[in-house]
């Protein structure tokens, strides 16, 4: 394991029999796991390459019982790794050797649809689509759609910030959560916001929003509905060259027309696609765009003709436009498979997150083929181009020596060109331990530490799932010492009024 | 009381660690336009970022501009509006309701976060600011979100920053996302509701597929004879609801006519296009009918903020308990409340409320001896109290910024 985990506390894990009664004694019957076999299914999230068995797994099935556990695991100094539905793609819900693993799994309950205030309260362990599904029929839905979307939990989406397609249009899970209920390490169980468009006070729920499981257990969530668009049409067109895609998709942009999903695959995920779901895609193209407008049916006719126009103006070489829902499916079928396709045609694959502006795009392309050439590593780019977010799937073979360190350093080359571009080290899967030692690379050590006071707001012990997005641990106490800068002059050389 | 203008994020540095090792409190401002909101600080010296004012990058394909936080607001707006772009949360103009002159920074904007009628719709200030550059308490640079639109690398700072009203950092530079404005608008007008009625019809529209972006009711009670924006609708003595739809014009008139048979229930709705539209919006979004220099003029303003459809039971029995006047937006969801004055601005009355309907209410505009007495914020659980409390001090242990302006007698 490259990342180095904060070191597991002997003391804790000597005392494993005694811990593992007494959260029997808080969650009784079947909600303490600690048999090594049961606790494999827990043992790894979406990033596969990295496994730890827990000290102990835990499933509550009450606010209560998540109070406890926090309050009970605080006094004795015990960590606590909190899991939704497990398909973190950056090792957020990792275990830790020493640590109890909280997952929240039975808290699987919607507790309140009110379709007059448009919003759904529900408990954590819902799917992320299963908040659709359950307002569907009065033609609403959850619009954050992360491509995990049957499996992932919504206390994941609201600890990780979940995007997905269709963010460039309808945000991401920070602008579509409204309240929550959340249990801090002490226990103490306090409840932020709630039915209404604003909190009153500092925006907690915006922070806890994409904190990673480090500020606080999540028991229940708010979030908003809306009215699905009256229809969606897609558009599927390639182009020669890289440039004239990147090109397409600005012009759209700059022409104030934002689709509900604009996205970009280069030849070798094409060509991975078309091979695993034959979606028709054109294979002697560099660049494939799938554009999706929704809206009244008049609006999307119309944005259609629009984008039609700038993409034939940008040079495009191949134009399809969806005519049924059958035939939009299709264009996604591809594009919403590109993840298994690409690990039909490799062994195993390294899912990059990094965002750069859109109009870094060609230059940042361009990098990846060099890095690739560089490290002797095949890779597949999708993006979601209308928002920069780009997914490079780093190809490589676990069992070839030397690959795996060499398709890491290869992300890490990809992810630094994003932030030398302007742009950031993940756009919505999250720092959790993959990105963690990445982080100086964005920011610098006050940036950091200016983070972590906060943590020291919510969990001045750090116990709640430490080793994750700070590569480096500081202590509250010295976080929050305040350094004098002493026979400084009053306000030295700055003009008065 | 010194004033200091600082030039650029050294000076601010400088001056909150001199701050710092004097133990001398700073009150942050722009323009100071907003400085009638909040409780009186105690403070000395006053940090003025207001040469801070460069606009460090506009990329109207990329839809975002950055900005230093001194920048004149109304300066910003007119440059992303000849690029045909906005702020799509609407930034209310506190000017005419406050009766100060009519400035402001970007700087303020953020810091008081004060969204307009779109809100509903996309989001508030909270929602379009996407990177900071901003100086602790602890007299530290320091940097958080990005310039892209989708970032989640490490915690979000940014949605502190947006209505702390200063009390958390100064912030020197900020990235925010700007939108294309909307090539037409439609408003539908229904006249003489009562404001359960209005507040059932605009939750029909918020409910339906026609993506409604302004919801407002304004009972007839509340606007005078002659109220800047309203024209001709002012005069004609009856209530105004009024539903916006903003997009290509064939698509806001197809919705528009969709959504007056949806409302026929309701009354008929006439139609409003464009440039009208527009001037009725910023009169509801500047809360025009309670304007300083207006007959309520001398009134106390309360902003509640509440679950949506509870407005009007809400906003009906503060008016009828107070004598006062209520002007609704965000389809019920935001109430202006402007009372007649009274020492306690009628605070138990609007909180109580408040609290009962799961919202909360922030006193906007009052006389400095009542905001001695009155919480000006919105009092909180005691859990969530504390918890603020530490995250303040985890940006200003020291309390060095805008100290007091929260919470009442913090300040002294």
């Amino acid at each position: 394991m490259a990342i180095m985990m904060p070191a597991s506390d002997q003391t804790v894990l000597a005392r494993r029999a005694e811990i593992v009664a007494a959260l029997r004694a808080i969650v009784p019957g079947e909600g303490v796991i600690d048999t090594p076999a049961e606790m494999r299914a827990y043992e790894s999230d979406g990033l596969t390459a990295y496994r730890q068995p827990p000290m102990v797994v835990v499933l509550p099935d009450t606010t209560e019982q998540v109070s406890l556990i926090l309050k009970y695991c605080a006094g004795q100094g015990i960590k606590v790794v909190p899991r939704g539905s497990g398909t973190s793609l950056s090792g957020g819900a990792l275990p830790l050797e020493d640590g109890v693993l909280l997952g929240l799994g039975k808290f699987k309950r919607i507790r309140e649809i009110d379709f007059d205030n448009r919003v759904v309260v529900t408990e954590p362990g819902v799917t992320n689509l299963a908040i659709s599904q359950a307002v569907a029929h009065a033609g609403f839905y959850y619009a954050p759609d992360p491509s995990s979307q049957i499996a992932c939990s919504i206390g994941g989406n609201v600890a990780e910030n979940s995007g997905g397609v269709h963010c460039l249009k309808y945000g991401m899970t920070t602008n579509n959560v409204l309240g929550c209920e959340i249990v801090l390490m002490s226990g103490e169980i306090l409840r932020i916001g709630g039915k209404s468009a604003e909190n009153a006070g500092y925006d907690l729920m915006g922070v806890i929003t994409g904190s990673e499981g480090l500020l606080g257990v999540i028991t229940e969530i708010t979030v908003r509905i809306l009215q699905k668009p009256e229809t969606a049409r897609a558009l599927m067109v390639g182009f020669a060259e890289v440039e004239p895609a990147g090109e397409c998709v600005a012009r759209i942009i700059g022409a104030g027309i934002i689709p509900g999903g604009m996205e970009m695959m280069d030849k070798p995920a094409i060509h991975a696609a078309e091979a695993f779901v034959h979606a028709g895609y054109p294979l002697d193209v560099e660049a494939l765009l799938i554009i999706e407008l929704d809206g009244p049916k008049i609006e999307v006719d119309e944005l259609i003709t629009r984008v039609e126009s700038i993409a034939r103006g940008c040079g495009s070489v191949t134009l399809q436009i969806s005519n049924s829902e059958a035939e939009r499916n299709l264009f996604w079928a591809g594009r919403k498979a590109a993840f298994p396709a690409v690990g039909r045609i490799s062994p195993d694959y390294l899912c990059m997150d990094g965002t750069i502006p859109r109009g870094a795009l060609p230059k940042a392309l361009a990098r990846i083929r060099e890095l690739g050439e560089k490290y002797q590593l095949g890779c597949a780019n999708v993006f979601h181009a209308g928002d920069g977010n780009l997914h490079p799937l780093i190809l490589y073979d676990a069992n070839k020596p030397g690959e795996i360190e060499r398709a890491e350093a290869f992300g890490a080359d990809i992810l630094r060109a994003c932030v030398e571009f302007g742009g950031v080290l993940t756009g919505e899967h999250g720092v959790g331990i993959e990105k963690r030692d990445l982080m100086p690379e964005m920011f610098s050590e006050i940036d950091l530490n200016q983070q972590q006071r906060l943590k020291c707001a919510f969990d001045a012990q750090g116990l709640l799932n430490p080793g994750k997005v700070f590569p480096t641990l500081h202590r509250c106490a010295e976080l929050g010492r305040v350094h004098v800068h002493a026979g400084k002059l009053a306000f030295p050389d700055i003009p008065r009024f | 009381m010194d004033t200091l203008k600082v030039r650029d994020a050294k000076d601010v540095e400088e001056v909150v660690r001199a701050a710092i090792a004097n133990e001398q409190p700073l009150e942050i401002i722009g323009h100071g336009s907003k400085r009638g909101i909040g409780h009186a600080m105690a403070t000395n010296a006053v940090l003025d970022v207001s040469a801070l004012n460069a606009v460090t990058a506009y990329e109207p394909n990329e839809l975002i501009i950055t900005l230093q936080a001194g920048a004149p607001l109304s300066d910003v707006l007119s440059l992303i509006d000849a690029k045909n772009q906005q702020f799509a949360f609407e930034p209310v103009n506190t000017a005419p309701l406050l009766g100060t002159p009519a400035l402001g920074t970007i700087g303020g904007m953020i810091a008081a976060g004060l969204a307009g009628p779109r809100r509903i719709r996309a989001g508030g200030a909270r929602d379009h600011l996407l990177g900071a550059h901003a100086v602790s308490g602890f007299g530290d640079s320091f940097k958080t979100g990005g310039k892209v639109v989708k970032n989640v690398t490490g915690y979000d700072l940014c949605k502190l920053l947006a209505g702390s009203w200063g009390t958390l950092s100064v912030m020197t530079e900020v990235t925010l996302k700007v939108m294309p404005k909307p090539e037409a608008e439609r408003t539908l007008l229904l006249r003489g509701l009562d404001d359960a009625a209005a507040n059932k019809a605009m939750t029909a529209a918020l409910g339906s597929p026609f993506d409604v972006s302004g919801a407002a009711h304004l009972p007839k009670s509340a606007f005078p004879a002659k109220t800047e924006g309203l024209g001709d609708f002012a005069g004609q003595g009856e209530a105004l609801t009024v539903l916006r739809l903003e997009g290509i014009t064939a698509s806001a008139a197809h919705r528009a006519g969709s959504l007056r048979e949806l409302l026929a229930p309701f009354g008929t709705a006439t139609l409003i296009e464009d440039v009208a539209s527009a001037a009725l919006w910023a009169t509801i979004r500047d809360v025009l009918p309670f304007a300083a220099s207006a007959a309520l003029g001398a009134w106390p303003v309360w902003r509640i903020v509440c679950p949506p459809a509870s407005g009007a039971m809400l906003g009906a029995q503060l008016a009828r308990e107070t004598g006062g006047d209520v002007i609704y937006d965000w389809g019920g969801g935001l109430i202006w409340a402007a009372l007649p004055p009274r020492p306690d601005a009628h605070a138990p009355a609007v909180r109580a409320r408040a609290n009962a309907a799961g919202g909360h209410a922030t006193l906007i505009r009052a006389a400095e001896d009542v905001r001695r007495d009155v919480d000006v914020f919105h009092p909180q659980a005691p859990g969530i109290a504390a918890l603020s409390e530490r995250v303040r001090a985890s940006f200003d242990p020291k309390t060095i910024l805008n100290r007091g302006r929260l919470r009442r007698g913090a300040g002294a």
